[in-house]
């Protein structure tokens, strides 16, 4: 995953400058390639439009036509009247503890299962990278039931610890496979220099493991602020939601208000989208380059 | 400053054996140089000793410890890694701080030992780099910097020479001997380039497939091989080697291959004795006791053998030619002036007082030539 961006920007730069004249295929090669960016971007341009229209207009011309005026009240009204707001602070609660927790767990296996050698490491590994491949619908009713005998339904706990124990299979493949490509040498070398064990993982593995944890800590992010169903299933108080169960309760409020309701929900994307532009420098990782030779 | 000790020292996993029974004194302040080719166990003698890796056998003792269940933080060594294992996201500053800020140094004196470190390596101007932007002999010498500040009671090289170009190779390896005088503690020194062991070493340790074949001085070591395997592996381009018989009678014995027939020098006649008489036998002679019959030393034992001449190769200070004696190939190292071109037939003078003749089952030397 951390490698793939590296070989596009190789192969784009290898092309160099136009050598050859345009060739057919090249040109049906771009018009696919728009065709089908304008096929899958068009919901999110209606989207735009929609939360630009005034609810009138679209009962009167329907959603794919062209406004007869344009409003930003949309946005405002979603945040203050629809408690966007508020869902987004509860996703925020939710997502961030969960993520540091995902992180946190899952760098500590992968280091166990990347640098030691012990019986049953491969075992281990093998159950962590099954357990990702768990279809997670047939566990809604159990972890359902859990939650409600732990005490911890309907609250924000109930989601945090839920979402880490989903993500850590998928953290800890991820991360102890970047963490197998470190050098065991410079382990030798902090071991030699009075390093700790925890010593090692922290202040040596854990800041070369940098680019792998911005990576799977983007889409993590992602994932846990994007889920509904754990969010539908764990949580009935309104005032709990994160901001993607909280918008289908706008739904049931304000059936025909549609140009908030997508406001809302852009304002939903903000996140993500926000951290993925940040984070997405990681994607071109290679800390390790200069620790050998 | 502390000496080292393996007893009997053993290393396997499962059925493999990585070292076997390694017994070995090195004294405080001696430079000894494990060597062998790949696969020999000399990287992992050197790994058990820095105690990377558990053994299984015997004991490991440095100065007055015996180190065995000892951490490898708590043994007082410092080792420099063929990679150099520098640690990538500190700056050379903070890459040989690390260990004594671990061990609660004060700062002044962190500082103090670093910035000495620096100046005896020639890189107090690279302290604010990190290690991806320098070269490979930079990150070499911070590697060694970093293990000198820790004034360890002894010092671990494990091929630290090998990713350094030709040149570069040859000045550290005077600079690690520098090292060495200057700082008068233990180096233990794992390298497969049998040159950097004869250059740099007190004494050296040769083995193979985790055994240990001798531990000798370079000069007695190339002078008094005690086998086939350390006559072939020290030196270079390495010993000439022929299969045969000892032929002959009490007043005169020969180490004969059929096609080579050397008659042997008076004293080792008598090491011999006579019952050695139809032994078998492997017989060497190093490439520079074999000359060229114009230019030769002005006396010695000398025996022409006819060959024809393969390859040249000039060398500048000498030549190498590499010949053909019936079924036998072999290397001489003659002198420059020698005119040699592939085809000529040329009689070769063998010094005779240099033969090194090994039995041919245990492979074990059976004389002691004179040096």
């Amino acid at each position: 995953m951390t490698t793939h961006p590296p070989t596009m920007t190789k192969s784009t730069a290898m092309e160099g400058p136009k050598t050859k004249p345009i060739s057919t295929t090249r040109i049906l090669l771009y018009v696919f390639i728009i065709g089908f960016t304008l096929v899958y971007m068009a919901p999110f341009f209606g989207a735009i439009i929609t939360s630009l229209r005034t609810q009138d207009d679209i009962t009167l011309n329907g959603f794919w036509s062209i406004p007869t005026a344009i409003t930003f009240e949309n946005y405002p009204r979603a945040w203050e009247q629809g408690n966007v707001n508020r869902y987004l602070l509860n996703s925020f609660i939710i997502t961030i503890p969960a993520l540091i927790g995902t992180i946190f767990l899952s760098s500590l296996s992968a280091f166990a299962l990347a640098r030691y050698k012990f019986p049953g490491n491969q075992l281990i590994y093998f159950i962590y990278v099954a357990g990702t491949m768990l279809p997670f619908q047939i566990l809604i009713l159990p972890i359902f039931l859990l939650s409600n005998a732990t005490g911890l339904y309907n609250t924000y706990w109930s989601l945090i610890v839920t979402h880490v124990a989903f993500q850590m299979g998928f953290c800890t493949f991820v991360l102890r496979n970047f963490m197998k490509t470190l050098p065991g040498e410079i382990m030798d070398a902090a071991r030699i220099d009075g390093a700790s064990e925890w010593g090692i993982y922290w202040k040596i593995v854990m800041p070369l493991t940098v680019p792998g944890i911005a990576a799977v800590a983007t889409l993590e992010f992602t994932w846990i602020f994007n889920d509904y169903l754990w969010a539908l299933m764990l949580i009935q108080d309104d005032s709990l939601k994160p901001v993607t169960a909280g918008l289908s309760t706008l739904q049931g409020q304000f059936i025909t208000n549609w140009p908030m309701i997508v406001a809302g929900a852009l304002l939903a994307a903000l996140p993500t989208l926000i951290v993925f532009f940040a984070l997405q420098r990681y994607f071109i990782g290679g800390l390790t380059l200069g620790s050998g030779k | 400053m502390a000496g080292i000790e393996f007893k009997d020292m053993l290393k396997q996993w499962g059925d493999v054996i990585g070292v076997n029974h390694l017994s070995l004194q090195v004294p405080d302040k001696e430079f000894l140089v494990l060597v062998g080719p790949s696969g020999c166990g000399k990287s992992t003698a050197l790994r058990c000793l820095a105690g990377l890796e558990e053994i299984s056998g015997g004991e490991i003792w440095i100065g007055d410890r015996m180190v065995n269940d000892i951490p490898p933080k708590d043994r007082d060594i410092a080792m420099v890694f063929q990679s150099y294992a520098l640690y990538p996201h500190m700056s050379v500053y903070d890459n040989m701080a690390f260990g004594l800020k671990l061990r609660k140094t004060p700062k002044d004196e962190i500082d103090r030992r670093v910035q000495e470190a620096a100046s005896v390596l020639q890189i107090q101007n690279l302290l604010d780099r990190k290690p991806k932007a320098m070269s490979g002999g930079q990150r070499q010498r911070v590697a060694m910097g970093r293990a000198i500040v820790r004034n360890p009671a002894v010092f671990l090289f494990d091929e630290p020479l090998s990713n350094l170009d030709a040149k570069l190779r040859v000045e550290t390896r005077a600079q690690i001997s520098k090292l060495h005088q200057r700082l008068g503690t233990t180096f233990v020194y794992v390298t497969h380039d049998q040159v950097e062991a004869l250059t740099m070493a007190d004494r050296i340790c040769v083995l193979k497939l985790g055994l240990l074949q001798q531990v000798d001085s370079p000069s007695n070591l190339y002078n008094h091989p005690v086998n086939v395997f350390v006559a072939g592996f020290i030196g270079s381009p390495s010993m000439n080697f022929f299969s045969g018989t000892i032929t002959g009678d009490t007043n005169e014995m020969y180490a004969d291959s059929g096609s080579v027939r050397l008659r042997l020098p008076q004293y080792q006649i008598e090491q011999l004795g006579q019952k050695s008489v139809g032994r078998k036998i492997i017989f060497g002679m190093r490439p520079e006791d074999i000359h060229h019959p114009q230019y030769k030393p002005t006396s010695f034992n000398e025996q022409l053998v006819e060959a024809t001449v393969d390859v040249t190769e000039l060398m500048g200070n000498e030549i190498f030619v590499y010949l053909q004696a019936s079924e036998h190939t072999l290397i001489a190292r003659v002198d420059p002036r020698a005119d040699m071109r592939p085809g000529d037939k040329v009689k070769m003078a063998f010094n005779s007082d240099k033969i090194h003749i090994f039995d041919q089952e245990t492979e074990k030397t059976l004389s002691k030539i004179k040096a």
